[in-house]
């Protein structure tokens, strides 16, 4: 008689053990990455490239283009557009860096001025902040600021962009080969996965796969959206007073939009800095920084209900208090790193916890490697007298 | 003296070869097989070794290369023989098209080779070239269609639950 096999059901993610690996796994790569920084932020780079050009190869290949041609028209592309950058660009960026270290002192001292200003009337009209001395405050850092240790800041900013430019010259090179090799790569890691669980791996690699393509597509949509959206704001806020063009709203936009890359606190920095911009631009117009204030806000509302999961959201299924707990734990552990890759990291370890449970907890499949192995120990000792 | 024709392809690939000839992908041109090569898994598998179990979730297809597998499915009193699977032939197409549980537990019969070709790799490479993902589902679709009639006039054979 036939012995009926019920298959046993696979435990998934709700198992502790798993919950605990997602977490440590998250948390142990945070702390990797901040420790080869100079390694992984290549990595990490020419991986997001891959998963933003990837697309565009595809659509060449769609259009009939091989591969390997596909390949060479977007590095030529790239090349021509590097190329165009550095005779347009370059020299614009580098102009207005020197303009810009031309005006710092001056720049500076408005900033301290109006701050001054402003934390002098908040002390006249609450005691309390005048008993805690803000402006006094303020004023003493400033001059601390000033005495040498702004010299100091600039030599360690010049040895940062000296540290990191070799490493970040590997980007575009890793890049190439990721696109160039990604397949065989991922051919060559699934030959060493058993046959009991080669399916499910496969399935493990296609989640993850299909996860980071929708997160960083995701990301990259999400700040173009948030780019148009506070440039045309702070366009049609200073409309009146002359304060920006166009593309100088756009390029605030862009650096705001990419400060709220770093989940929830981003978007605080993002605001702080195009308050600080629109304070010297205009600081007689206390009615422009609260136009500003309910822009960040409002953009901040479009983000949550309407861009993020129409973009990113929809790639992330994270409970939003482990999301935010993820994040600090991810900015204590690894800075600026941990605040920035907790929330990826977070989903790749996700989906990696729940296909190990379905897999190692899967005592079929186990049944199934394990009579493999004795399959090929019997076939290896069938020659011999034991 | 022979001079070498440089308009003469190379010879394509023994296994590409073998895979050309199954239903699914005998409308693939020599080029459309090239293309799928990267997407094709070798894997061998022992005498005894099982390749999935009934009620397995699918998500590819595999292609004999070499050896013999055999299909069987669990009866009401004992394992029901559906029959063998030799080189040239191919298991498990149905869940090409979806992933649904297996309907029958595959085992090598000898050592044996087989190309696993999955759904999702599938999918991207037939987003890429429409052409190639259109000839395949077509032909996942006829084959399905001459089973279920197979099925219907009282013929059922070992393809039927792979």
């Amino acid at each position: 008689m036939n012995q009926e096999i019920k298959l046993p059901q696979p435990r998934r993610l709700e198992h502790p053990v798993i919950w605990i690996g997602v977490i440590g796994g998250t948390l142990g790569s945070i702390v990797l990455l901040d420790r080869i920084a100079w390694l992984a932020l290549p990595l990490i780079l020419a991986v997001v490239l891959y998963y933003l050009v990837h697309p565009f190869l595809l659509r060449l290949q769609h259009w009939g283009v091989s591969p390997n041609h596909s390949l060479g028209i977007f590095l030529i592309l790239a090349s021509l557009l590097c190329v165009v950058a550095s005779l347009t660009v370059l020299p614009a960026m580098l102009n207005s860096l020197s303009r810009f270290q031309t005006n710092l002192p001056d720049t500076m001292q408005r900033l301290t001025q109006i701050a001054s200003e402003f934390l002098q009337n908040i002390e006249s009209r609450f005691p309390l902040a005048k008993r805690a001395g803000l402006s006094a405050g303020l004023q003493a850092r400033i001059d601390f600021f000033a005495q040498g240790r702004a010299t100091q800041f600039a030599g360690d900013a010049a040895l940062f962009g000296f540290k990191w430019l070799p490493s970040l010259l590997l980007v575009p090179f890793l890049t190439f080969f990721f696109l160039r090799d990604g397949t065989a790569f991922h051919q060559m890691i699934l030959r060493a996965v058993p046959n009991a669980f080669f399916e499910k791996t496969l399935l493990l690699f296609d989640r993850m796969n299909r996860q980071m393509h929708a997160y960083f597509r995701g990301m990259f949509w999400l700040t173009v959206l948030d780019t148009v959206s506070l440039g045309i704001g702070l366009w049609l806020l200073g409309l009146g007073m002359g304060i920006f063009t166009l593309w100088q709203a756009l390029l605030l936009g862009l650096v705001c939009a990419v400060f709220a890359w770093v989940p929830y606190l981003g978007t605080a920095v993002g605001g702080l800095v195009a308050i600080c911009v629109c304070a010297l631009q205009a600081p007689h117009h206390p009615q422009l920084l609260l136009g500003v204030v309910l822009l960040f806000c409002g953009v901040r509302l479009l983000d949550e209900f309407v861009y993020t999961p129409a973009t990113v959201g929809r790639a992330l299924h994270v409970h939003p208090l482990v999301t935010v707990m993820m994040i600090f734990a991810g900015g204590m552990l690894g800075g600026v790193y941990g605040l920035l890759l907790a929330l990826p990291l977070l989903g790749i370890f996700t989906v990696l916890g729940q296909m190990f449970g379905e897999i190692w907890f899967d005592s079929r499949l186990r049944a199934r490697h394990t009579a493999r192995n004795l399959l090929e120990k019997r076939l290896a000792s069938n020659d011999l007298d034991l | 003296m022979k001079f070498p024709n440089p308009f003469r392809l190379p010879p394509l690939d023994p296994k590409l070869k073998v895979v050309g000839s199954t239903p699914i992908f005998q409308d693939c041109t020599r080029q459309e097989l090239e293309n799928l090569k990267p997407y094709l898994h070798e894997r061998n598998y022992l005498a005894g070794e099982i390749v999935f179990d009934e009620g397995e979730e699918g998500e590819g297809v595999y292609i004999v290369v070499s050896g013999k597998f055999r299909v069987s499915r669990k009866g009401m009193l004992k394992k029901k023989n559906l029959g063998e699977i030799l080189p040239g032939e191919c298991f498990g197409e149905i869940a090409l098209l979806k992933s649904i549980p297996r309907l029958a537990t595959v085992v090598a019969e000898e050592p044996s080779v087989a190309f696993a070709l999955f759904r999702s790799e599938l999918e991207r490479l037939a987003d890429s070239r429409p052409r190639l993902g259109f000839k395949v589902a077509i032909q996942v679709a006829r084959l399905m269609s001459g089973r279920l009639q197979r099925l219907l006039e009282g013929n059922s054979d070992s393809h039927i639950f792979s």
